[in-house]
């Protein structure tokens, strides 16, 4: 039973760590705005999913790389793989704007109650998920192969390889800045103003309108950037991938204590290893089941997850 | 939560469906108009596999009353998802509708074990270009769906073997690694995979496993995989999951033998995974573009797109039922009994027949090897 987790831990290991980043940076998507709102972003998960075609339509449709091309190599790589990176959190990043404005504001303008903002993101989720399945036509999307898998090692049997390191090392640098970004600028001081107290920030002078859109786009930003890696590691997408993910994400965001920023990134990564030890151990089939045994039991002596601080007490 | 929702409005749509039929308008004196229906995934994660289909049908329809030019066919499209629960809401508006005279469908067996009362009850004849669970023609299971239920697919459990003998086809003392994605369709055929092993010489199962059709991160499986020492892996699920895994396989320097079932069987699936791809094997039927490329180049003609999966068999079931309505089968019960005992051709030069549990005589499937990006027939596999 355990001789493939003894076998294979490296490799495992390795791989649970890229996936629980891909977690972290969706999860914040989750966390900023339940932090600030109070309320759960059901359209995150569609977030994502858009941010997906944002690296596909950059290497596939404005530097035309194919199925079948040869994989980028030097300046030409980074170019490819920072354009890249960037439309997707544009995308993402927009796209939550969108949602903010259309199920969210007019709604919190005239002081409709949470069930009904609740509606309308998940309205808006399945708009966006419909509109793309009309675009594609239902199919799935193959993402050309812009960065070859190359392996760069091999340390204790377990190839390290370009693609998951680049993951690992460039989603832990974005979640820094974000978290930095929240901590120490005018605008993360904003934020957490009205995450603490919503009246008194309105009283001090704060945006409160600008304060809530820029959470979004944050929290879209980071999704976005997970989009960028998703696509990189799995070279693929489909108008339905946001469900199976964000789902993921969101029990990351709970499990870590959720509208802690924190406790995303721990919720993440103890997510993604889980996973794969799980699947590793008892079988794929059990990945579900001990996840969620986890989070209950977890939940049972944490009922605030982790960490279960807010956005608003969030300290380095 | 979404899928609340979803349902929710299934049953609207099941509305929509049992209303909007009942306004058909009638024709006029010179040409008659009459309606069947299609049934399988239009929306939803499926939703490619039914729009095949479906476009399948309406060729036929197209082609049907270009010959008949009295006759004027209607065709009710009723959405299931390819799913179990919708399915349950959406086939009574259906049978309501006295209108419709016979269905092509459903196209997923569970979406049909939950359809099927219904159309039992209507004494409606179905014919399913897809649904291939063994249950549903095994007169002792509860699944089954006698009298109406026919279908132009060959079964899983003659499937599954087909699949072991074509994946370990020239490999000696192959080591044999199976997994499915957990769905209706790839639990049984993977156990028809490993029972059609045994009978393989030389042939042991070293591993297993079994994901969700809607993982991307197959880290946990490859590990077992490369740690069992397989030398053939066979995958029972659908191909865009195949294709990701396969990427993902290759990508770790393994160079098993890669074989999938005919939810692996698109064409999309080597277009998806590149170069990974090459060398896959997949059991499958041929679409249209393997019956003639002169059909397949009318069919994209007048459909505006390329024939997809399970095209033949869509074809030929409503084919089926556009001649029992050339034969005057106008009532639900007449058309029941034309199919029962209908004996004719398929486009592939097949006899259609049922039997009495309303399967087909025969039930061959093609070996397909992929070379270049596409999946290149290699005949049938004995």
């Amino acid at each position: 039973m355990f001789a493939v987790l003894i076998d294979q831990f490296w490799s495992l290991t390795i791989a649970g760590v890229a996936l629980g980043f891909i977690y972290v940076l969706i999860s914040l998507g989750y966390t900023m705005v339940y932090g600030v709102l109070r309320m759960i972003n059901f359209a995150n998960s569609e977030i994502f999913m858009w941010g997906t075609f944002g690296t596909i339509i950059t290497s596939r449709d404005i530097f035309h790389y194919t199925q079948t091309s040869e994989p980028a190599r030097g300046f030409k790589l980074a170019l490819v793989l920072l354009s890249s990176l960037l439309m997707s959190m544009l995308v993402a990043g927009l796209t939550a704007v969108f949602v903010e404005f259309v199920a969210y504001r007019r709604l919190r303008a005239k002081g409709t109650n949470r069930l009904a903002t609740l509606i309308s993101a998940i309205g808006i989720s399945i708009v966006l998920s419909e509109v793309m399945r009309l675009l594609t036509a239902s199919r799935p999307v193959g993402a050309p192969r812009v960065l070859e898998k190359i392996i760069l090692t091999e340390i204790w049997g377990a190839n390290i390889r370009l693609d998951t390191i680049i993951t690992i090392i460039a989603a832990a640098i974005i979640f820094f800045i974000l978290e930095r970004f929240v901590k120490l600028s005018r605008m993360g001081k904003a934020i957490r103003a009205v995450s603490m107290n919503e009246d008194a920030a309105k009283l001090m002078g704060v945006n409160l309108n600008r304060v809530i859109a820029t959470t979004f786009l944050v929290g879209g930003l980071a999704t976005g950037a997970a989009s960028f890696f998703y696509v990189t590691v799995f070279e693929y997408t489909k108008f339905n991938i946001g469900f199976t993910m964000g789902m993921a994400a969101f029990t990351a965001a709970v499990l870590g204590g959720i509208g802690n920023i924190r406790g995303a990134f721990y919720g993440g990564l103890t997510l993604g290893l889980l996973e794969v030890y799980a699947s590793a151990v008892l079988g794929t089939q059990w990945k579900a089941v001990t996840v969620f045994i986890v989070l209950v039991l977890v939940l049972l002596f944490k009922p605030n997850g982790l960490f279960g601080e807010a956005v608003q007490t969030t300290r380095a | 939560m979404n899928k609340k929702i979803k349902s929710s409005l299934a049953i609207v749509t099941a509305v929509a469906v049992a209303f909007g039929i009942a306004s058909v308008p009638t024709a006029s004196a010179a040409t008659k108009t009459y309606t069947i229906a299609y049934q399988g995934p239009l929306s939803g994660g499926e939703a490619s596999t039914g729009i095949d289909e479906q476009n399948a049908v309406k060729y036929a329809i197209k082609l049907f009353e270009a010959a008949n030019k009295n006759i004027k066919v209607k065709i009710v499209s009723v959405d299931d998802e390819g799913d179990a629960g919708k399915a349950g809401t959406v086939a009574p508006g259906v049978a309501a509708n006295k209108n419709i005279l016979g269905l092509v469908g459903p196209a997923y067996s569970g979406a049909t074990i939950a359809s099927l009362p219904y159309y039992k009850a209507a004494g409606m004849a179905l014919i399913s270009p897809s649904a291939t669970r063994v249950s549903l023609t095994d007169p002792t299971s509860a699944d089954f769906g006698g009298p109406v239920f026919h279908r132009v697919v060959g079964k899983d459990d003659l499937q599954g073997p087909a699949l072991a003998k074509y994946a370990t086809k020239g490999v000696s003392n192959a080591k044999v690694f199976v997994f499915d994605d957990q769905s209706a369709y790839a639990v049984p055929l993977r156990g028809y995979v490993e029972a059609g092993l045994k009978k393989v010489t030389g042939a042991t199962l070293v591993g297993g496993d079994s994901v969700p059709k809607d993982a991307t991160d197959y880290a946990p499986t490859i590990a077992k995989i490369n740690q069992s020492g397989a030398t053939v892996v066979i995958y029972t699920g659908y191909y865009s999951a195949a294709a990701i895994f396969i990427k993902q396989l290759r990508d770790t320097g393994s160079k098993a033998i890669f074989a999938g079932g005919d939810g692996v069987f698109n064409q999309e699936f080597p277009v998806l995974a590149g170069a990974a791809a090459e060398g896959s094997r997949v059991t499958g039927v041929g679409g249209l573009a393997g019956v003639s490329a002169k059909l397949e180049a009318d069919f994209k003609k007048k459909m505006g797109v390329s024939s997809g999966v399970y095209s033949v068999e869509a074809f030929d079931a409503a084919n089926l039922l556009l001649s029992g309505i050339k034969a005057g089968k106008t009532t639900r019960a007449a058309m029941l009994k034309y199919v029962n005992a209908y004996k004719g051709k398929s486009i592939t030069g097949n006899t259609i027949k049922f039997d009495k549990n309303g399967d087909i005589s025969y039930g061959l499937f093609a070996g397909f090897t992929s070379k270049g990006g596409v999946l290149v027939n290699t005949g049938i596999v004995k």
